[in-house]
């Protein structure tokens, strides 16, 4: 058991952290009061602006590719996310219905695009991230063959995004004014603080790191751009709820569902797994979304302004 | 408002003069032929299914001055494929290829309700939602493909190749193509094994199915861990599921491990090259999936289509069988695949397709 713990970790972890920036973004435009159903549609986003760029410039820049691809992936989500941003803070859209129109305009036009630029609406890159031992700790016993055995570059840079996003978010006075716009925003004007520029950061930031998320998922997993995330931006949606809006929170969150779904995948491959159907692994993270939506909802921690336009 | 209203208006309008003009290419025609496609679950550029079968038609709208067109369905319902059919009947394709057996209820309908429709349906042949009936119209062929022999030669390709080792698959769907490759793959593999001495092992828990044809993130997960648990090639015949599992073994390989994967339907060695110029494809049990939709299209030009008949492309009609190009294989290995395969061709050697004694 052990064994097998210790060789699916490092998958599940790679797994995870797409879906723990992605949910990262969705509790920044939550906090700040802009509900964004459209993650799923920026991290697409993401995933393609950072696929064609690296196909693009692989041949020249070689290795060096992916890093700018994961600059352009974090820029494109941002920059579609203003979309959303400029329908809900400046037109008070409803929030909804703008974030369900990014996700279909992010799936069409990403495919769209991607035939036109490289005439096929799959685009493969060469080469990812190649895993490795990270020297020294990978050789501190249990927790270093767990976390710091065959692991992505990336994984230690989105982790970071995630300790400073929690500093930004609960320890400096501008967090604390950007989850004012999200409890109640008429006090936040009311001292003199455009809400309107702290909405416009969140979603950015919500696009920023969802684009960052989709990147993350071509360079490490997948290698290749295939017009769809395959519902990651939604889980990441149920994993913010699930982890009540609160960095820890989405950690355990989205982690909880990596190392469920990795099991899913995985428990065909190993004999000790396979008393327990796959299909009991792979609903396991909605059932349980949908247990601790019923659970919490009394006493739920959602943003109080969240979604409602100032 | 008012003044957007107008603007947008304007907009539209120029949108849509542009599209208009988009359906009045390609004049020229010499025969009334319209060949249509409706694609199967997945896109049309799917390295795969709808590639080779699009590229087949294509090659013949070429050769021929065809017009040609392809619908891709919203869902992959009977539903779905009968509204796309219809659509292409109503826009006058009279010749649509249908490539796969999720079409075949959906034909079962189409062929009595557009008489003056040719089918194509590759993978499959028309019945009745509950199999309760079986019936192929003078206007529908039905295409198959003997995969198992396919994987064979793929399989015995590799066994010789590699010598000794321990081989993985990887399927998409329990679908009947897809087992034919596992079937034929294990064959392969024990053939090697008893007529060449070869020692390559295939474990119970390393032949599985994924259940779809679109998980990368599962192919990649199931692949590290038959690699980590001492796999070397992996045979993946399980479309987006199998680019996870060539994207993992690309990573391992360009840290040094050996791993192979056998590649599935195409030639797919182009997908698997690493910057250092090489491949960790070790070859592909290939379909040629552009040949049936062509060789029909050809055939009903010059009248001789096989009307209502159910064709299968084997090994003896070259129909299937492993790359010309095998730039990972020893010339030695290429040779005595080749052999085998005139084996088959010519019925000396039969490759089973069925799964009795064999895994999954």
């Amino acid at each position: 058991m052990w064994n097998t713990l210790v060789s699916i970790f490092p998958y599940a972890i790679a797994y995870t952290i797409p879906m723990l920036m992605t949910s990262l973004g969705g509790l920044y435009s939550e906090r700040s009061g802009v509900t964004n159903l459209g993650l799923e549609g920026l991290m697409l986003v993401g995933y393609f602006a950072s696929a064609i760029t690296i196909k693009m410039s692989e041949a020249t820049l070689g290795i060096n590719a992916l890093p700018i691809g994961l600059l352009v992936g974090v820029a494109a989500g941002a920059i579609f996310s203003l979309l959303h941003a400029f329908a809900s803070i400046n037109l008070k859209a409803d929030q909804v219905i703008s974030g369900t129109a990014i996700n279909m305009l992010a799936a069409a036009l990403t495919v769209y695009l991607a035939r036109t630029i490289s005439g096929s609406g799959n685009v493969r890159i060469m080469m990812g991230i190649v895993r490795k031992n990270i020297p020294f700790l990978s050789k501190i016993p249990i927790i270093g063959p767990l976390f710091f055995s065959q692991s992505y570059w990336t994984t230690w840079v989105c982790l970071a995004i995630w300790g400073l996003s929690w500093i930004l978010l609960y320890k400096t006075s501008f967090g604390l004014r950007l989850r004012a716009c999200g409890e109640h925003p008429s006090a936040v004007a009311s001292a003199g603080i455009s809400v309107h520029k702290m909405r416009y950061f969140g979603v950015a930031m919500s696009g920023a790191l969802a684009g960052l998320g989709g990147a993350v998922i071509l360079i490490t997993y997948s290698g290749e751009f295939n017009g769809t995330v395959a519902g990651l931006g939604f889980l990441s949606i149920a994993a913010l709820i699930f982890g009540q809006w609160k960095p820890l929170g989405i950690l355990g969150a989205t982690f909880f569902f990596g190392i469920a779904t990795t099991i899913a995948n995985v428990s065909q491959v190993i004999p000790s797994l396979q008393v327990i159907p796959p299909v009991f692994f792979k609903i396991f993270p909605y059932v349980a979304t949908l247990l601790a939506l019923v659970l919490f909802s009394k006493n739920s921690a959602a943003p109080k302004a969240s979604g409602e336009p100032f | 408002m008012k003044k957007l209203a107008v603007v947008l208006c304007i907009f539209l309008m120029l949108g849509s003069f542009a599209f208009a003009q988009g359906s009045e290419e390609g004049k020229a025609k010499k025969s009334n032929l319209r060949v249509g496609m409706v694609t199967d679950a997945g896109t049309i550029d799917d390295k795969s299914f709808n590639q080779g079968t699009w590229e087949g038609i294509l090659k013949a709208s070429k050769d021929y001055a065809l017009d040609a067109k392809y619908l891709k369905p919203a869902g992959t319902t009977e539903a779905d494929y009968l509204k796309e059919i219809g659509n292409l009947v109503d826009a006058g394709y009279n010749f649509i290829v249908c490539p796969g057996f999720k079409f075949e209820t959906a034909l079962f309908e189409a062929q009595d309700k557009y008489p003056n429709v040719k089918f194509v349906i590759l993978d499959g042949e028309p019945h009745s939602a509950d199999y309760s009936e079986y019936r192929i119209e003078p206007n529908v062929v039905a295409v198959y493909y003997a995969e198992h022999e396919s994987g064979f030669l793929a399989g015995l390709a590799a066994a010789l190749q590699i010598k000794e080792g321990d081989f993985g698959f990887v399927g998409g769907m329990e679908i009947p193509a897809v087992q034919k490759f596992n079937w034929g793959f294990q064959q392969g593999i024990a053939y090697a094994n008893e007529n060449y001495g070869t020692k390559i092992m295939m474990k119970q828990e390393n032949n599985l199915y994924q259940g779809s044809f679109d998980n990368i993130s599962a192919g990649q997960q199931i692949a590290a861990s038959m690699y980590d648990r001492g796999v070397d090639v992996i045979f993946a015949a399980a479309g987006g599921v199998g680019v996870g599992v060539i994207n993992e073994a690309k990573n391992r390989a360009s840290s040094g491990q050996n791993v192979w994967v056998i590649g599935v339907d195409v030639d797919q060695y182009p997908e698997g090259v690493l910057p250092s110029g090489k491949s960790i494809i070790l070859t592909s049990a290939m379909k040629y999936l552009d040949r049936a939709s062509y060789d029909m299209i050809v055939a009903e030009l010059n009248g001789s289509f096989p009307a209502g008949e159910v064709l299968t492309f084997t090994a003896a009609n070259k129909g299937v069988g492993i790359p010309a190009e095998n730039p990972n294989l020893d010339k030695a290995v290429t040779d005595e695949v080749s052999k085998v395969s005139a084996m088959i061709a010519s019925g000396e050697l039969k490759v089973r397709a069925s799964g009795d004694g064999l895994f999954k």
